[in-house]
């Protein structure tokens, strides 16, 4: 990883964060379509990122979030499974040739069928734990569902849609 | 020993993992029972900054909607102050002692943040204790109830909407008086359902529903929401009430905040009759 890989990492870590506070919290769809942008801070970082580093991100960007919806934890617990689940999730999705010449689990090196099968997998995990601590009830399991549902599609359009204004 | 350490670092990422979780859903389900956690919240002074300069940049979204409403708060306002002047006291020798009546101060503050599609709701308003704000006050709005303070910082407060799930409102109905409880099942952010009242007593579509003057939060009388889906519960024993709330909360702009000046006095004495 240069520097240049490094510069463009931390750039759209905080853009992804930004937009998120600034502009899609505000933004949901039918009372039902939340997008959680935020997540591609973890969800795009290259390969070789060691676990322990994956978890303590995942937290710090969750919890940044979380103060901003006045829900301290529930964001951060979320993204932290997230980021735990990234590594197994990776080694499930190995495509036939392996890692080996490939650094980022972007489109342009992964093809777009993998990236969203990655993307929808590891989004739905996180807004499951989300939607469900959040209405820490179960009487609510089927309009929760239905978030989990919608936001997750809702999520993985933003990010694929602004994956492409990425250079990688 | 070493084979201690070798296991440790092993599984460093998954001793890792177990802390942040547990640290991260202690908060949040510790979050509610401590009121003066200012830090982790809105009320924060860059989380506010942040808010209250978004919140200038976008205010003139919405407003149409914030001007009708203070448009028919000023209707109202006069119709009660035509009221008053005709009123002639009536049957009743009653008169509040000056104290008691104006023991209601209000003070306006701006909205800089706020949500209405979470489980539990939280607005962040422009005024802090700097400006006397204090956990436990009321917040109405030109046309209904809020919610009330939960945390204050210098110049922010936090407030639990009416929209969340803990948020109880003891409520009447307008027309006769029957006393019940208001509070948001969770769902629709227009809808609100009003609880315990008695399948026999009274009851119309399109009643108005208002606080009632047995809380010490909000003034009597403000408008909790009006009467539009109505059916007996399944056990029979109650009504089943939806009431459309009062309140537009997906367009507040300007809130105002209720400071009861004789709260502690009223909550001491009633806390000593009970010893």
């Amino acid at each position: 990883m240069n520097t240049r890989n490094l510069l463009t990492i931390v750039f759209w870590s905080l853009l992804y964060v930004v937009l998120q506070v600034l502009l899609l919290r505000n933004l949901v769809l039918f009372h039902y379509g939340f997008c959680f942008v935020y997540v591609a801070t973890i969800l795009l970082l290259p390969f070789d990122v060691g676990a322990v580093v994956l978890l303590l991100l995942g937290f710090g960007v969750g919890f940044a979030v979380d103060i901003f919806y006045n829900t301290p934890g529930m964001h951060a617990a979320a993204t932290v499974l997230m980021a735990y689940l990234r590594p197994l999730t990776l080694r499930l999705l190995t495509p036939q040739r392996g890692y080996e010449e490939r650094n980022e689990p972007l489109i342009g090196e992964m093809g777009l069928g993998w990236f969203l099968t990655y993307i929808s997998f590891m989004v739905f995990l996180h807004h499951a734990v989300v939607f469900f601590i959040e209405a820490s009830n179960w009487n609510l399991w089927l309009p929760t569902l239905g978030k989990v549902l919608v936001s997750t599609l809702f999520t993985t359009t933003v990010i694929t849609l602004l994956h492409y204004f990425r250079k990688s | 020993m070493d084979q201690l350490f070798v296991f440790i670092a092993r599984q460093r990422a998954f001793i890792f993992f177990v802390a942040l979780e547990v640290l991260s859903l202690w908060c949040f389900f510790k979050y509610n029972n401590y009121p003066s956690a200012v830090y982790f919240n809105t009320a924060n002074y860059y989380a506010g900054q942040l808010l209250q300069w978004q919140a200038s940049a976008t205010q003139y979204m919405n407003l149409r909607a914030v001007n009708s409403g203070l448009a028919g708060e000023n209707a109202r306002l006069h119709g009660q102050l035509a009221q008053l002047q005709n009123q002639q006291l009536l049957g009743i020798n009653y008169k509040a002692d000056s104290a008691v009546a104006s023991r209601f101060q209000t003070l306006v503050a701006k909205v800089i943040n706020n949500t209405v599609d979470q489980r539990n709701n939280f607005l962040t308003i422009d005024k802090g204790t700097a400006d006397g704000m204090q956990p436990g006050m009321g917040v109405i709005s030109a046309t209904g109830v809020v919610g009330k303070i939960k945390t204050c910082s210098q110049h922010f407060s936090v407030l639990t909407s009416v929209l969340h799930s803990e948020n109880m409102v003891s409520s009447k109905i307008r027309r006769n008086g029957e006393i019940a409880s208001a509070r948001w099942e969770g769902v629709n952010p227009d809808e609100i359902s009003l609880l315990y009242l008695s399948r026999y007593k009274s009851v119309k579509l399109g009643d108005t529903v208002v606080t009632s003057d047995l809380n010490s939060v909000f003034p009597g009388g403000v408008p909790v929401g009006y009467v539009q889906r109505l059916k007996p519960s399944t056990d029979g024993a109650f009504w089943d009430i939806k009431l459309r709330l009062a309140t537009d909360f997906p367009n507040l702009a300007y809130v105002y905040v209720v400071n009861n000046r004789l709260k502690t006095e009223q909550e001491r004495l009633e806390a000593e009759a009970k010893k």
